[in-house]
């Protein structure tokens, strides 16, 4: 993208006097960058890599916290791949995945289109819209849902107006994952602002240029923002969707930490968590984690193939 | 970095140490609830149990009192509610720093003690720390496991039907020891035609009233190893209740769950529903009704199936403060003034000399007093039907299952076969 810069360029006349000096003081340089590091370094070594090279070796054993795991091969993977709940979880997540992030999506994009245009206020508009993405991950917010979407609240009111009776969404097994859904979509503030810098950076006289041959307001977005936008738009897929996998929280919280109703909100990683922490199949659970990141790194892999087809670096952007 | 581009030695110690404390920070904070004895002999203990606040609030009462009366013992309490607990404690557990005194029940017991985390108590009451005497109706039984004493009842609870008293009485049923399921149902009807609310809350996911109309039935829900019934049998009775949540009798499954972490009892969308009698004061607090216990309905006419179970305390086996562990159990199970605070939150008080101490004034607990008076009288009280390890999973796992019988989503002979196959799995783990 073009908004990294490059470092600016060493003033000249400034080298050290002597080379062997210098690769001296190269290395101490390189000592003090290391040791102010290393609390995050060993945060990382000990926090992150370690456990999830641990959990690799997990996933091929059978392992219940207490006694010591149990090398069983593949035995994880295929119970895993036979596993009806696991079947469900897969089948949620990916509804999830599939209707949530291109729903967002949209709505963050319409949303930049309007707040890009120059007017009064703007950025009290910007913030307003930025704000639930703020607190949109919170367990409040979770409750706040649980109310907004059952039996006589608001959203049950609503479509009444309209003439459907369906209830609550909370206890309703058919439209839950829906009101989880709308929760994502409802924190669309971050991809907004990414858009937001990407429409600005589209350069005014192509518009000028089209708007002289002739080009109407639908034509000029088809033709112009969209294309000069794509690796805006590209990048938003990818994290929303990488975002959307790994959803939990709002799914534990609304469902009153059941992941239910009759597993209607099983994402994967709850299953995970259930099966991990409930009931401590922790090389069950490894496995489903592994076969997460292989999956999420697939789907990646997919879009980034993809973009060859339909992300347009512009030469003409820089 | 300023003029110079060279590093000083000066910098390259300041981020060491600044580095050094970072770390050393996390090392005190990681071994904060290590808990061993200062320098003027004063021991902590920790103390962890599961429940609301009503429960918080008398615990730490009774463990200032602890405090109080044993000046070298400090009790740091932790508690959370049901789930989370477990949670905790399961990874607490593992890791070899579980709290060294600990609620527990008996759906845990064989599941920690195979896990080697539970202090066999015989001992230190053979070493004069805890008394095992004093125990209410052989309850002291509920905590043994293969002939070692792993929990100490604090209480004695059976199962029970709450009811909505108003609404009982608007339909004009009145439940009687010995009522049959079929009068209870016929009840249910009588419910629906004049108070137009169903009668039941979904009595067939629970699996504490499962086991008890299988002990009715001469079976029981677990035996030492394994299910105590059969697939068919777990088929047959999601059926009639999936018939009965289709017919209205039981609640709409949908409006439960969007009321939780309410009961549908207490917010008024059925008239009844089976739990532990001393869980029914939390209705009174809930619900805007009169609540009340009522017997549970039997087969034969006469045998509920009923026994008393109980909430104890366990020791963690690897405690470093042993005997510390065992005399604050001993204190808690058999002090009167304890049991004054306590009151029935637990159970009826497991000791004769609690169970003295305290004379209940209000209605609710002078309920689940008359109740489990009434069950004794009734002689239908029998031995506690086994818990082997695993019993926790599938307990949560029958709850889940019923619940997607209730919605519909799975064919009852579907869920009966789902749950043998859990249930197998959590009997290996």
């Amino acid at each position: 993208m073009t908004l990294v810069k490059e470092a600016p360029a060493r003033p000249a006349g400034k080298r050290p006097a002597a080379p062997a000096a210098g690769r001296r003081g190269r290395r101490r340089e390189n000592l003090a960058g290391y040791l102010f590091m290393s609390p995050w370094i060993a945060g990382f070594l000990l926090l992150t890599a370690g456990p999830m090279i641990a959990s690799l070796y997990y996933a091929f054993t059978s392992y219940n916290l207490f006694t010591p795991p149990r090398w069983v091969g593949l035995d994880n993977f295929t119970t895993m791949f036979q596993d009806p709940r696991w079947q469900r979880s897969v089948e949620v997540t990916l509804k999830y995945v599939v209707v949530a992030t291109p729903l967002k999506l949209l709505l963050a994009l319409g949303v930049a289109l309007l707040l890009a245009q120059s007017r009064r206020g703007q950025g009290l508009y910007r913030a307003a819209f930025y704000l639930p993405s703020l607190i949109g991950a919170s367990v409040s917010v979770g409750f706040v849902w649980r109310a907004l979407f059952s039996d006589d609240a608001i959203v049950d009111r609503a479509q009444r107006v309209l003439g459907v009776d369906v209830g609550g969404w909370i206890g309703n097994p058919d439209y839950v994952l829906y009101a989880l859904v709308a929760l994502s979509v409802w924190q669309f503030g971050a991809p907004m602002v990414i858009f937001l810098a990407g429409l600005k950076q589209v350069p005014r006289e192509l518009y000028e240029a089209a708007e002289v041959d002739g080009a109407g307001a639908l034509r000029r977005f088809w033709n112009i923002t969209l294309p000069m936008i794509s690796p805006v738009l590209f990048f938003n897929v990818l994290l929303e969707s990488i975002h959307a996998f790994q959803v939990f929280g709002s799914a534990y919280v609304v469902s009153n930490t059941s992941c239910g109703p009759a597993d209607a909100t099983l994402v994967y990683t709850c299953y995970l968590y259930q099966k991990g922490f409930k009931e401590a199949q922790m090389g069950f659970a490894s496995a489903m984690a592994w076969t997460l990141v292989v999956a999420v790194a697939l789907v990646t892999a997919v879009l980034f193939w993809s973009q060859k087809k339909w992300v347009h670096y512009e030469e003409a952007a820089k | 970095m300023g003029t110079s581009r060279n590093v000083e030695r000066r910098t390259i110690l300041k981020a060491a140490g600044a580095s050094a404390t970072a770390l050393g920070l996390a090392a005190t904070t990681g071994c904060g609830g290590d808990g061993g004895a200062s320098a003027d002999g004063t021991v902590t203990i920790r103390y962890a149990w599961w429940g609301g606040e009503p429960r918080a609030i008398a615990i730490k009462k009774t463990i200032a009192l602890f405090e109080k009366k044993n000046p070298k013992i400090k009790v740091k309490p932790e508690f959370t509610d049901y789930e989370a607990f477990w949670e905790k404690f399961q990874t607490q557990a593992s890791g070899g720093n579980p709290p060294d005194v600990f609620q527990n029940a008996v759906g845990f017991l064989r599941k920690y003690d195979k896990r080697g985390v539970l202090m066999d108590l015989k001992s230190q009451a053979d070493a004069g720390n805890l008394n095992l005497g004093a125990f209410r109706n052989g309850v002291l039984a509920n905590g043994q496991v293969d002939g070692k004493q792993v929990g100490i009842p604090v209480g004695a609870n059976t199962m029970s039907l709450v009811v909505d008293l108003k609404a009982f009485q608007k339909a004009g049923v009145t439940p009687e020891f010995g009522w049959t399921w079929d009068d209870y149902f016929a009840a249910l009807q009588k419910i629906q035609d004049r108070v137009k609310i169903a009668g039941d809350t979904g009595y067939f996911a629970i699996m504490y009233l499962y086991d008890l109309y299988l002990r009715q039935n001469g079976k029981a829900f677990f035996t030492e190893s394994g299910l105590g019934f059969t697939e068919a049998d777990l088929t047959r009775w999601w059926e009639d209740g999936y018939k009965r949540v289709k017919a209205g009798l039981v609640a709409d499954p949908k409006k439960i769950e969007q009321v939780k972490p309410k009961s549908g009892l207490s917010a008024g969308l059925a008239a009844s529903e089976f739990t532990w009698d001393n869980f029914s004061i939390r209705y009174e607090g809930e619900g805007d009704s009169d609540y009340g216990l009522a017997p549970i309905p039997t087969t034969d006419g006469k045998h509920t199936g009923q026994y008393l179970g109980s909430l104890m305390l366990s020791a963690f086996s690897g405690s470093k403060h042993p005997e510390e562990a065992a005399r604050f159990i001993d204190f808690m199970v058999h002090d009167p003034e304890v049991g004054e605070i306590m009151g029935y939150d637990r159970g009826i008080l497991a000791t004769t000399e609690q169970y003295d101490a305290f004379t209940p004034t209000d209605k609710t607990n002078k309920g689940v007093r008359a109740y489990e008076e009434k069950v004794a009288a009734e002689g239908v009280l029998g031995k506690i039907t086994p818990h082997p390890s695993g019993a926790d999973v599938v307990e949560a796992a029958f709850l889940r299952i019923g619940g997607e019988v209730a919605q519909g989503r799975t064919k009852p002979a579907d869920a009966a076969k789902t749950l043998f196959g859990e249930a197998k799995a959590a009997f290996a783990g």
